[in-house]
């Protein structure tokens, strides 16, 4: 699926990513810790076509991401708010984003059953501009929206973040129903240990831009991922 | 504390991103500030000559005294769009242990040293010292300069009132300048004379004590209405007018037609619409469309300078291509990332932006249409203009807007706001104003102007049927720059 090849990224000689070889294959739930500024989010970025990287290549699907338009049609993503347009409603920016992927009402529709759960009757419907909302629902809104057009990849960054633990639980719930109903690869970056545990089966520890451990299919890879925090 | 208070105030000032990175725009706007208070300045002490030798009045007191009362209708039109209310700044401090009331006087109190306090005394300071004081004693010289300053002031509250009551809507002034209006017209046909209800309030002024007295009590009582009412709009949900109020929604369906690119048009017309700066952008650019009338009604223009017209006309088609396109990407910088990632690509982004500048420009020229009524050969200059703003200069904005773009926050308002404002928007205009002249002026030299202005429009045509590859060519590079505009815009 995603095939990262002698991939950095440097700002004035300061190494911010450092990733010689990285493979997430079709199907795999991936997680990926660390703390303040190990590069994750520059990672997804790169992966994203957003960030150019110094040298080296994402590859998703076998074509290079930069200078590519195609992977758009099939990776979902939210990162954080630029990923929202702020002045319009929700219903008009899922409405919007369906029309991107050629949602018919019907794609709609089903959309919304599939999300009504986790938006516990706050984000449709209402006349609300998305920047009225508040954290916890703006998070609802671009994790969902990511949803859009069924791709088959999605990159959340921190998706537990400001949600109230019922949304947590709800969530969770969502992100594994998915999986067993399609093939679908996530690419999660969490805080959390337990959700990130609870969710992906592999984890990779990102340090000062550098893949620092690769946990695989690890039944205690939370004891794993403690230990390495605690230090 | 109020020292403390102060020095926050300062800090912010100088803090600010605006201030710190736009170093350019602050010394320009610091040499304007200057500058103008050197012209006010300087119009007062001349006032008088003014007066009694340009306008041939010889009685300059009486004559001022007349048009008193205008003048601080325009003073409160001028307040109107450049006061800011001061009330958002008090968030941080409402949760320390310091009295609200004080808080508020301060904000108050804090909110006078502002330009516009000052425009009176330079105006007015000079005249009241050399002629009020000359003819009717100091005393009376005094009276007269404190009670205009007081009104001047009372105007100060008066505009923040007005403001908050009326969040920003144009309707307000619009009806108050309507009204005004009316009320000079009124004194020009002599039906009702406002200008002699002036000239005897002010003339009292100088002689009585009675109007300084009032005119204290107006602007005492108009700061404590703006403090009850500030004390009463503490509370943060009340501030903002956040969540209350119901948002409006409506969709451009005759869009839908367009498929994607129709998609991204109607979103950004949402921008426009639902955001206060972008808004205040278009609504001028209505106004401007009446920039010809200072033009075409004047002989020495049409006949005297016919070359002056071009800029008008690439002025009058091209307000909004010009006015929104410099911030082109600024716009949407807080969404910048969404459309990255989307599937869409950069071209037809590109091509987004250039349907909807140049249909608004069409809409201009067609708007502007009546100008036929000083000759159908103004029309034709328009219609060549617009084929050339349609054909060259907008390459000129989507790729001058390229040149590193500058993060706008959305939600704050439009006049006087100079976030976003960096080089390449004071440098765009230059291009856009010249680049007819340089088609224009070898006809002129050769004597065949109006072979000119047609050359002006082949051009025109030209660029508009090398679209696609011209498109292609901007589409590079932004596909080349997007990286650095979007971390330009990830930061604050």
């Amino acid at each position: 699926m995603i095939s990262i090849q002698a991939l950095k990224k440097t700002y004035k000689n300061v190494s911010v990513l450092d990733i010689p070889e990285l493979f997430i294959g079709q199907n795999e739930s991936f997680g990926l810790v660390g703390n303040n500024g190990a590069g994750k989010t520059t990672l997804f970025r790169t992966i994203l076509d957003l960030i150019r990287p110094t040298e080296g290549k994402v590859v998703i699907n076998g074509k290079n991401v930069l200078g590519n338009d195609e992977w758009k049609s099939y990776v979902g993503s939210f990162l954080d708010e630029g990923f929202l347009i702020p002045y319009l409603t929700p219903d008009e920016y899922f409405k919007f984003v369906g029309n991107l992927h050629h949602y018919s009402d019907a794609d709609l529709k089903s959309f919304y059953d599939k999300f009504s759960e986790l938006f516990n009757d706050e984000v449709i419907g209402k006349a609300k501009y998305i920047s009225d909302l508040s954290k916890g629902n703006l998070k609802k809104v671009g994790i969902a929206a990511a949803f859009i057009g069924n791709p088959q990849l999605i990159m959340l960054d921190e998706p537990f973040e400001n949600l109230d633990p019922t949304s947590q639980i709800r969530l969770k719930n969502l992100l594994q129903e998915e999986r067993k109903q399609r093939n679908i690869t996530y690419l999660i970056s969490s805080h959390d240990l337990n959700h990130v545990t609870e969710i992906c089966e592999r984890i990779v520890i990102l340090e000062k831009g550098k893949v620092l451990k690769d946990i695989k299919g690890s039944q205690n890879a939370l004891a794993e991922l403690e230990e390495y925090f605690k230090a | 504390m109020v020292g403390t208070l102060l020095t926050h105030g300062w800090k912010k000032f100088t803090r600010s991103a605006a201030f710190t990175k736009e170093v350019t725009a602050s010394v320009f706007l610091g040499i304007m500030a200057v500058m103008m208070v050197g012209y006010t300045l300087a119009l007062g002490f001349g006032l008088n000559y003014i007066i009694t030798e340009g306008l041939d009045k010889p009685d300059s007191i009486t004559f001022l005294n007349m048009l008193l009362l205008y003048y601080f209708v325009v003073e409160f039109v001028m307040r109107y769009m450049i006061q800011n209310v001061p009330v958002l700044d008090i968030q941080p401090y409402l949760h320390l242990p310091l009295r609200r009331s004080r808080i508020m006087h301060f904000l108050l109190v804090k909110s006078l040293a502002h330009v516009m306090n000052f425009v009176v005394l330079l105006l007015f300071t000079p005249f009241a010292i050399t002629v009020v004081a000359q003819k009717f004693g100091a005393t009376s010289g005094l009276n007269w300069l404190l009670s205009i300053w007081l009104i001047s002031l009372s105007l100060h509250y008066l505009v923040i009132l007005f403001k908050k009551q009326l969040d920003d809507s144009v309707w307000g002034i619009l009806i108050f300048v309507l009204f005004f209006s009316g009320l000079a017209a009124a004194d020009y046909y002599q039906w009702f004379r406002l200008s002699d209800v002036s000239a005897s309030l002010f003339a009292a002024a100088a002689n009585h004590s009675l109007v300084l007295l009032l005119s204290v009590v107006a602007a005492g009582t108009l700061y404590f209405l703006n403090h009850k009412f500030f004390m009463q709009g503490v509370y943060y949900d009340e501030q903002s007018g956040q969540s209350s109020v119901a948002r409006k929604t409506q969709d451009f369906t005759f869009l839908k037609s367009l498929g994607i690119i129709g998609d991204w048009i109607s979103v950004e017309l949402k921008l426009v619409f639902r955001n206060k700066r972008p808004r205040t952008v278009f609504y001028m650019s209505g106004l401007f469309l009446l920039y010809g009338l200072l033009f075409y009604t004047q002989k020495s223009y049409t006949e005297g300078m016919p070359s002056f017209l071009l800029f008008v006309g690439v002025f009058i088609t091209g307000i909004f291509m010009i006015n929104y396109g410099q911030f082109l990407f600024s716009w949407q910088a807080s969404h910048f990332d969404f459309i990255l990632t989307r599937p869409l690509s950069i071209r037809q982004y590109i091509e987004s932006k250039y349907w909807l500048l140049n249909s608004v420009t069409l809409l201009c020229f067609l708007v502007s249409i009546p100008y036929a009524y000083f000759g159908w050969n103004v029309v034709f200059n328009h219609a060549m203009l617009t084929l050339f703003n349609m054909g060259v200069n907008i390459y000129i904005v989507l790729n001058m807007a390229m040149w590193g773009p500058k993060k706008i926050n959305l939600t704050k308002g439009g006049s006087l706001n100079y976030e976003g404002v960096g080089a390449a928007q004071w440098a765009m205009g230059i291009p856009l104003l010249a680049s007819p002249y340089v088609i224009y002026t070898p006809f002129v030299i050769a004597g065949k102007p109006s072979w000119g202005i047609m050359a002006i429009g082949l051009v025109g045509v030209i660029g508009i049927l090398l679209r696609p590859y011209l498109l292609t060519i901007t589409a590079k590079r932004l596909e080349r720059l997007k990286y650095s505009i979007a971390e330009g815009f990830r930061k604050d």
